[in-house]
């Protein structure tokens, strides 16, 4: 039976759609609220940042004497935000589709819905407020929601919110680790070991890192890359750790190589700026303190298109006008997606992200 | 025998893990936000009967292990060894209560069973859809009283199972019981 089958048969359905609604609304009013300025950015772009790990969709556009154009469907607002940031909107939020092109699973539709938000003249740690403060928002208003208005008691001092059998405790601040100390807890590696300074330049060789996933019995071929050694490191031993914990935890400081895009950290060179936080296990947002060199974002596009010409994916166009854009001046910024689907989960107690959706892919 | 990739496993399939051969229970493809595409499996280690979770890169290779299913008759057990015989050539195979699982309680005597094997190992028991074991010792003296409460009684079946029931099954009926809980279901005969 498809969603729209259910909802007419069992109205008890549409709770979940509902929640939903009062969400989107919330986010909107915490950043009005803030003053931050709404925009809307494309679905349908004429270039991407490249970014190898991601497959797209891409359409053609119809022009004068049966000739087209090869458009592209957004993977994400970041490039068309970025630019208004240079032009000097200032602080400002989206909310749109955005679109990758893989399979679905329980936490992936190849369409869904984005939150990002941007802040200027500051870093990661001001963005890191912002997510406790809006999903403590969120958290209070479904709640009010779900018992009616009325308090239950002492129930409702607490901001515990229940997700998959598990309670969640979101009271500000949530539990803040850097991927070094998760790396020494859990996987008992120094971050150290991983680099090397070479030219005065911290590096991270993948023979290092080969060596230590071989120690632990992994299986490591020449083709694996940096990025996919440490992340069935991440996978294996650090994520399910992250699940155990009734709080919110925000992992940050991560490896330069994990962080292409992000600023390096001042204090340790060994690591940029760049944060995800992690609720239940759901992996809910991923925020940089931006790059904002245009040669090293340039440099940076280059490697990620070799790679992507190296592989059996479809050609994109890279977009030039975005480092035309960061070479013009953007300024001091931080920025997180937040994926508004998990988050409806998370709030919903929903285990799959096709229960709260209208129309899921898997009903194609 | 031939290799898989990650990305291709599929729910039931046998491979081998860390020298074991492990059966796939849940397979995920996961995308993390910024890298590549991860494949999030549930492994049942066949020998152990122990599952756990492990994380693949999506184009990491594994050796596949042809399984062979079995027709067998269970016959006997023996402390922790359950005897099986295959019907056909009469050979026999202990199995341990660990491959079996909780299903060892509802084991019926000369009834067949699906056994999996690997190179004449047996590593595999397939749990049956339905089981029907009959009722070999009741409390006749329970009294037909309000039912409407759902009154229980407690009987023995076939299998040595001890299992709750209403107030009107007899010795010698037999009853339908639900296969993962081992929990009445309805009775399929009456004495």
């Amino acid at each position: 039976m498809k969603t729209w089958q259910q909802l007419k048969k069992y109205p008890k359905l549409w709770r979940k759609h509902f929640i939903r609604e009062e969400i989107i609304k919330t986010i909107r009013q915490f950043f009005y609220k803030r003053n931050f300025h709404e925009v809307e950015t494309p679905t349908l772009l004429p270039a991407l940042i490249p970014e190898s790990y991601l497959d797209v969709f891409s359409t053609d556009l119809l022009l004068k004497d049966g000739l087209s154009k090869r458009l592209f469907l957004a993977t994400s607002p970041e490039s068309s935000i970025k630019k208004l940031l240079v032009a000097g909107i200032g602080n400002c939020f989206t909310l749109c589709k955005s679109f990758r092109n893989s399979e679905t699973s329980p936490y992936h539709n190849s369409e869904f819905t984005m939150l990002e938000w941007y802040r200027v003249q500051t870093d990661y740690q001001q963005i890191m407020r912002d997510c406790e403060e809006l999903l403590v928002s969120i958290y209070r208003k479904v709640k009010m929601l779900t018992v009616n208005g009325k308090p239950k008691s002492e129930e409702n001092h607490k901001d515990r919110l229940e997700y998959q059998g598990q309670f969640i405790d979101l009271t500000i601040p949530w539990i803040r680790m850097t991927v070094s100390s998760a790396l020494n807890k859990y996987s008992a590696v120094d971050l150290k070991q991983l680099c090397e300074i070479k030219n005065n330049q911290v590096v991270y060789p993948r023979g290092k890192i080969a060596a230590i996933a071989k120690s632990k019995g992994y299986e490591i071929k020449l083709t694996d890359s940096w990025e996919e050694i440490f992340h069935q490191i991440f996978f294996n031993e650090i994520e399910p750790e992250l699940r155990k914990f009734s709080r919110p935890v925000i992992l940050y400081d991560y490896p330069k190589p994990l962080s292409a895009l992000a600023k390096l950290n001042k204090r340790n060179p060994l690591v940029a700026e760049r944060f995800e936080f992690y609720i239940a296990g759901l992996e809910l947002g991923d925020c940089y303190s931006e790059l904002t060199d245009y040669q090293e974002q340039s440099r940076r596009s280059d490697e990620e298109l070799k790679k992507i010409k190296k592989s059996d994916k479809s050609g994109i166009i890279p977009d030039e006008d975005f480092i035309e854009a960061i070479k013009s001046g953007l300024p001091v910024c931080s920025g997180i997606a937040v994926g508004v689907d998990r988050l409806v989960m998370l709030f919903t107690n929903s285990k799959t992200i096709q229960e709260v959706l209208f129309f899921p892919q898997s009903e194609f | 025998m031939s290799k898989i990739t990650a990305s291709n496993f599929y729910k039931g399939l046998v491979i081998e893990f860390r020298n074991e051969p492990s059966q796939i229970v849940d397979s995920q493809f996961y995308n993390p936000g910024k890298g590549s595409a991860v494949v999030r499996v549930k492994l049942k280690n066949l020998k152990t009967g122990r599952v756990l979770d492990f994380t693949f890169k999506s184009q990491e290779t594994a050796q596949e292990i042809s399984v062979d299913t079995h027709e067998m008759q269970y016959l006997y057990s023996q402390n922790d060894l359950f005897v099986f015989m295959n019907p056909k050539t009469y050979e026999q195979i202990s199995i341990v209560s660990e491959i079996i699982g909780d299903f060892t309680r509802m084991l019926k005597e000369g009834e067949v069973y699906q056994i999996m094997l690997i190179d004449g190992q047996p590593v595999g028991f397939r749990k049956p859809k339905k089981v029907t074991l009959k009722v070999v010792e009741a409390d006749e003296s329970a009294v037909k009283g309000n039912t409407q409460g759902g009154a229980k009684k407690t009987v023995i079946l076939e299998s040595g199972l001890s299992v709750a029931v209403p107030l009107f099954i007899k010795t010698g009926d037999t009853i339908t019981v639900d296969v993962d809980s081992g929990e009445y279901v309805e009775r399929a005969g009456q004495k």
